[in-house]
């Protein structure tokens, strides 16, 4: 559905994307990783088509580049930044956007993203009253008014409380199984872990690694720490197989107690980087 | 097309929502078109300005003429030519212009036998309630100028020589003729006792009794002459209009662009053409309303009068793209909301005052007047006054209109370029 070949932009002599490559598909949660200036949201960018991309292609389905009016309609964009306008109503707001989208019954289509978000009952109110989460709900209920295919997720869980968190994670979970392609970008590695099918872990403006959590943790996270507790005492031991060191402890018997600590995305990262996430 | 359409729309309901900005786009021009109105047109609490035309000179004229001006209520500018009170009339300067005329002394005399005096009061007709007090306060002062007549023992005796001429006149019986002949007898030398100041006192039973008869009518403007000060207070008050608005989109670029939904749109299947033209579009339905409230508003409230409704509509239409063309030039300036309205308020405030946004650019002094030449606020007021009390055609509003025609085309063009660089 989404189609990135070798895509570079620079601001001047600073190379904030410089060569990154990925394909989405149908029904797939992309997680686009990284510390802030990464690279993530100028790719977001070039992949919503607001700004052309210095070289490389990218294509939005059979419509083609996303700079053209056919692609546009396909895109659904929820910017890290809360974009919406705070004097407007939650209806209002959806209702001026899906008409600017030409979407038919547009207060019926906006009632219908009010309720799946959970702010039917504040859709009379205006936006500047709204909670931080509220707001954040709000603003991914924006990016899909007109039905898109292709839905670009910009760090949308930002400064949110658990439940607004869960609620959005719910929806861009029931994005993905509706068919859409969605990439997400995020600090929060548990999320990615969570949710995304695939990631991507960027860095400086290049792609370090993409694969699935599960490759991605195996090719680059480290070995795993198991620790046995018998009545011989604690044994820690460090293994790419913990399964097996477990049956093999197990074998010896005596023991009590059985932990693993499994390597996580975290540690990927600071394995491909050297530093970790939010540093 | 019909996105830009519901992008104005949006824009135009977001600037309802806004206090601030929905007041200094309608109300504030009102309010600026109201106070210069008042202002030049002396509505206060001081005293009525009011013209005086005598048409032949006379003591009863003289003493009527010294009673108003002495009378505290009247601020009295007595002129010799009609055509000179009216005009004073018209330019604001007075209320009303009061015409003694020349059968005002022969009237005095005739008092008591049937005849009277007459004033004649040509009032600004948009300021007919001023008129209404005058009225009250000239029958006042004339009906103590006629009783103050009367106790002067010559001029009483000139009533009373008038009173036995009817007398001799009349077809009374002989009887009757002796009864008020005995009486004028008796006045006459009560009267010459009097004239040490003790006969001339008002009567009580002529409380209501009104020697002097006012007959009012309205002052028919001219063409080429502002009916009243509101004529042009209310073309002033659309140079505040066009500042409102264009100041409140001038920024809204920048103020989409902060807040985020720029990118929204950007994203959206509208072009940044189609975005500009929607924002160009919301400034343009603005200044008409509010151009076309400030002319309602004139002509209901304050009698001013549009001369040639197809040439306000040509205007209103060009002032509207003329400053839509600046809002967008603003637009293209200034990438945050407090920059585009610092730097708009500052260069448009001032644009706007030297347009005659404040003083009439015919009260200027020549050096500002020929600089006023800069503003386009000068050329929208002109054009407006052109269509209203100035009654131009089509030939005399070709500059104007021509001005703001090319501000307009210069301005979207221009703008719309820079702005679309600048997304």
């Amino acid at each position: 559905m989404i189609r990135v070949r070798d895509i570079r932009k620079s601001f001047g002599s600073i190379a904030a994307v410089d060569g990154v490559t990925f394909d989405v598909h149908h029904g797939e949660i992309f997680g686009l990783l990284g510390p802030n200036g990464a690279g993530k949201s100028t790719a977001i960018a070039m992949c919503t088509g607001q700004s052309a991309p210095d070289s490389g292609s990218i294509e939005i389905g059979e419509a083609g580049s996303p700079r053209a009016a056919r692609a546009r309609a396909l895109i659904g964009l929820a910017p890290q930044q809360i974009a919406l306008y705070e004097e407007l109503t939650a209806r209002e707001n959806l209702v001026f956007l899906a008409r600017v989208h030409g979407v038919p019954e547009p207060v019926r289509r906006a009632d219908e993203l009010l309720d799946m978000v959970g702010l039917l009952p504040r859709a009379r109110d205006r936006v500047a009253t709204f909670s931080g989460g509220m707001q954040r709900r709000l603003n991914l209920a924006a990016a899909l008014v007109h039905n898109p295919t292709a839905i670009f997720l910009d760090e949308p869980t930002a400064g949110v409380d658990p439940q607004s968190r869960t609620a959005i994670l719910d929806v861009v979970q029931r994005l993905a199984t509706e068919g859409r392609a969605v990439i997400y970008t995020t600090h929060y590695m548990e999320e990615a872990q969570r949710i995304c099918s695939r990631v991507a872990v960027m860095d400086r403006g290049r792609v370090l690694a993409i694969g699935t959590v599960a490759e991605l943790i195996a090719a680059h996270g480290g070995e795993s720490v198991v620790t046995v507790d018998s009545l011989a005492g604690e044994h820690r031991v460090r293994t790419r197989e913990p399964l097996r060191e477990i049956e093999r402890a197990l074998a010896e018997g005596g023991v009590t107690a059985v932990r693993i600590e499994q390597p996580d995305l975290e540690m990927v990262f600071l394995a491909l980087t050297g530093r970790r996430l939010r540093d | 097309m019909r996105a830009a359409v519901f992008l104005a729309l949006k824009d135009l309901r977001l600037l309802l929502r806004d206090r601030a900005a929905a007041f200094f786009t309608f109300v504030f021009p009102l309010a600026i078109a109201l106070f210069f109105g008042y202002v030049f047109s002396g509505t206060t609490s001081e005293p009525l300005h009011v013209a005086a035309f005598v048409e032949q000179p006379s003591p009863a004229a003289a003493m009527l003429i010294k009673a108003l001006d002495e009378d505290g209520g009247f601020k009295l500018t007595v002129t010799d030519a009609r055509a000179a009170g009216e005009q004073l009339v018209r330019s604001g300067g007075a209320v009303a212009l009061l015409i003694v005329p020349a059968t005002y002394a022969e009237g005095i005399d005739g008092v008591f036998s049937g005849g009277g005096a007459k004033l004649g009061l040509v009032v600004d007709p948009s300021r007919r309630a001023e008129g209404a007090m005058l009225v009250g306060k000239i029958h006042e002062v004339a009906f103590r100028t006629v009783f103050a007549a009367v106790g002067d023992p010559v001029q009483f005796a000139r009533v009373l020589d008038r009173m036995e001429e009817s007398l001799k006149a009349s077809d009374f019986s002989f009887t009757d003729r002796l009864a008020i002949r005995t009486a004028l007898s008796r006045a006459r030398a009560m009267s010459a006792q009097g004239a040490d100041g003790s006969a001339a006192t008002q009567p009580q039973s002529l409380a209501d009794w009104k020697p002097v008869s006012v007959e009012i009518a309205e002052l028919s403007m001219r063409p080429g002459v502002p009916a009243n000060s509101f004529a042009i207070s209310f073309m002033q008050g659309i140079a505040w209009a066009l500042f409102g608005a264009v100041l409140s989109f001038g920024s809204g670029i920048a103020e989409e662009r902060q807040r985020g939904t720029l990118v929204r749109l950007l994203v959206s299947p509208m072009s940044p053409n189609q975005i500009l033209f929607g924002k160009a579009l919301a400034c343009f339905v603005t200044c008409l309303a509010t151009e076309w409230m400030l002319v309602f508003f004139g002509m209901f409230l304050f009698r001013v009068e549009v001369s040639h409704w197809p040439l306000m509509v040509v205007v209103t239409l060009v002032t509207a793209f003329g400053f839509s063309g600046i809002m967008m030039l603003l637009a293209a300036g200034f990438r945050t909301q407090g920059g585009a309205q610092g730097a708009g308020r500052a260069v448009l405030l001032v644009l706007a005052m030297i347009g005659g946004g404040t003083v009439p650019i015919v009260f200027m002094p020549p050096f500002l007047r020929v600089a006023s030449n800069l503003s386009p606020f000068k050329w929208a007021v002109m054009a407006a006054e052109g269509a209203t009390w100035r009654s131009w055609g089509m030939s005399e509003m070709l500059l104007p209109l021509a001005v703001l025609t090319a501000i307009g085309v210069f301005g979207l063009t221009v703008g719309t370029a820079l702005v679309r660089r600048s997304i």
